[in-house]
């Protein structure tokens, strides 16, 4: 139905190639579109290109060929002072969390805001109202040595929820915790989801993929080779079921 | 101003930390600014110094003093004086007694008074202080007048031919010497600066990833480098004028105690501006090598 309305997706690539300076090409005409409010999860071997996908999405990289349009702005000419306004919209995690040590739960969700000049008058309420989206209230004084990972994989989508992104950039974000807290972790994405976020999860996790029953996108050897809604972690011929 | 505040904030309380999570080198950092400009205010004000001195050695320059021998009776003198007039090449001749000698030497500045008492007699000559038309004269008369009779023998005169080209020789020396040095210095200085801020960058190199994730703009996350620097030159620059500041003029007075007959004096104007140079000279030192510093790795 959403395909007869013509709107504008939030992300589309347009026969994207990637090579990196050193020759390897990590991607090669890959063409994707995600709609608003989609949840994605990005499956593939290590070295396949998620990695790169998710690189590209927040400029990190520049492609070498295609297009990529966020919101109908296109990557390739957004200006290097323009950049962070791109970021605030994405909110990121990743497999190792990047918390800072030396600050609090508190002061690591602040952070984000602080060194993106948001009001300080607004700071308190907001940092409060993401720790308790991902329910962390009263653990705000605690370091993130002092927490399970399962915790400081909660801090970190805090972190990155401040900002109220259009998008949720998860790279790997189980790949640290055992299958118990990875489902908690899941949990919450779907709630994230459900706020009228954009998930995008690059993952390794195969029995998460196939429970959820989700749109997958396979990539192998730089290349989409599925791309399918409510799929598995593997094309349904491969399945032993 | 929420905005302003947080950014200001930010910036003066990471560069307060990062200078002393790497305490050493940021503590090297001030320090060879410190010599920097210590060096940059001690030349300056020496080469003022000697500047003063060729300024009045130049006035006095197309004058000479003829010393009389204690044993010239006044109206030999009186003759000699009006046999000088008669020359040409000379404009005017003053009488000056051994009194008047005695009264003018009690002026010299940084010359104790009872030091000349306890001399009792007065061992000055009297002089007949001739002013000639052209400076080249000057080696002329001086020899017309060194044979007479008249004329005290220890010394003749004052005519020092090349006092002047020799203190202007010295000025430049100097300042070449020291402007060597000086460039030398700032080039290390600012090598140095560089690299506490690289350091600073690279302790605080989780942190920047992060800000750079979460959307900071580059100026951002360059202000407290920035500030770092500009902390350092500053520190530095305090500390050298200070020195220079409360130092000149005891070096003045010391030096006028030892050269009594060279005309150093204390410029109050001047050493204000040497001052305000120094300072801007920190800062321009600190801006510096925190760009060089900050720059490369926010190319990314």
């Amino acid at each position: 139905m959403a395909a007869l309305m013509p709107v504008v997706p939030l992300i589309s690539l347009q026969g994207v190639h990637k090579q990196y300076p050193n020759g390897t090409v990590a991607l090669r005409d890959v063409t994707l579109v995600v709609p608003k409010q989609d949840f994605v999860f990005l499956v593939g071997p290590s070295g396949a290109g998620k990695s790169t996908l998710v690189r590209l999405l927040i400029r990190e990289e520049k492609v070498t060929a295609g297009k990529i349009h966020v919101e109908g702005q296109d990557l390739s000419r957004l200006k290097r002072r323009h950049l962070p306004f791109l970021r605030r919209k994405i909110g990121m995690v990743f497999q190792d969390f990047k918390l800072l040590p030396n600050l609090t739960v508190f002061q690591n969700v602040a952070f984000a805001l602080r060194v993106t000049e948001g009001a300080l008058r607004h700071l308190k309420p907001k940092v409060e109202e993401v720790l308790s989206i991902v329910g962390l209230e009263g653990k705000e004084n605690k370091f993130p040595d002092q927490l399970s990972g399962g915790e400081q994989q909660r801090v970190a989508i805090a972190r990155a929820l401040v900002h109220d992104p259009k998008i949720f950039l998860a790279d790997e974000p189980t790949g640290n915790l055992d299958p118990a807290t990875s489902w908690e972790i899941i949990q919450l994405l779907l709630q994230i989801n459900a706020r009228g976020t954009t998930v995008l999860m690059a993952t390794h996790n195969r029995e998460i993929v196939d429970v959820m029953r989700r749109r997958v996108v396979a990539i192998e050897g730089g290349q989409i080779v599925r791309d399918e809604d409510a799929g598995g972690y593997h094309a349904p011929a491969l399945e032993s079921r | 101003m929420h905005r302003l505040w947080n950014r200001v904030d930010f910036a003066f309380s990471s560069a307060w930390q990062n200078f002393w999570r790497n305490a050493a080198v940021s503590i090297a950092s001030v320090l060879i600014v410190w010599v920097v400009l210590l060096a940059l205010g001690s030349l300056l004000l020496v080469l003022h110094s000697l500047d003063q001195i060729v300024a009045l050695e130049k006035t006095k320059a197309s004058a000479i003093s003829v010393y009389l021998a204690d044993t010239t009776p006044l109206s030999s003198a009186m003759d000699f004086k009006l046999h000088l007039e008669n020359d040409p090449r000379v404009t005017a001749v003053t009488y000056v007694s051994k009194d008047q000698a005695m009264a003018r030497f009690r002026q010299l500045p940084a010359l104790d008074p009872s030091v000349i008492d306890t001399l009792g007699t007065n061992p000055l000559p009297a002089s007949l202080d001739v002013t000639v038309r052209d400076i080249r004269d000057l080696g002329a008369i001086d020899q017309a007048v060194r044979n007479s009779p008249l004329v005290d023998r220890s010394p003749a005169t004052n005519y020092e031919p090349n006092v002047i080209d020799k203190i202007i020789l010295l000025a430049r020396v100097a300042g070449i010497a020291g402007l060597v040095l000086i460039v030398g210095l700032t080039g290390l200085s600012v090598f140095i600066i560089m690299l506490t801020i690289r350091t600073a960058i690279y302790l605080r190199r989780k942190e920047i990833e992060v800000m750079k994730l979460v959307g900071a703009t580059d100026w951002f996350v360059r202000w407290p480098f920035i500030v770092e620097g500009l902390f350092v030159g500053v520190v530095g620059a305090v500390v050298a004028v200070l020195i220079v500041g409360f130092g000149y003029r005891p070096a003045v007075v010391n030096l006028q105690s030892v050269l009594i007959f060279v005309p150093l004096s204390f410029d109050q104007y001047y050493l204000r501006l040497v001052l305000a140079a120094m300072l801007g000279f920190g800062l321009l030192l600190g801006s510096v090598g925190s760009y060089l510093g900050v720059r490369r790795f926010l190319k990314q």
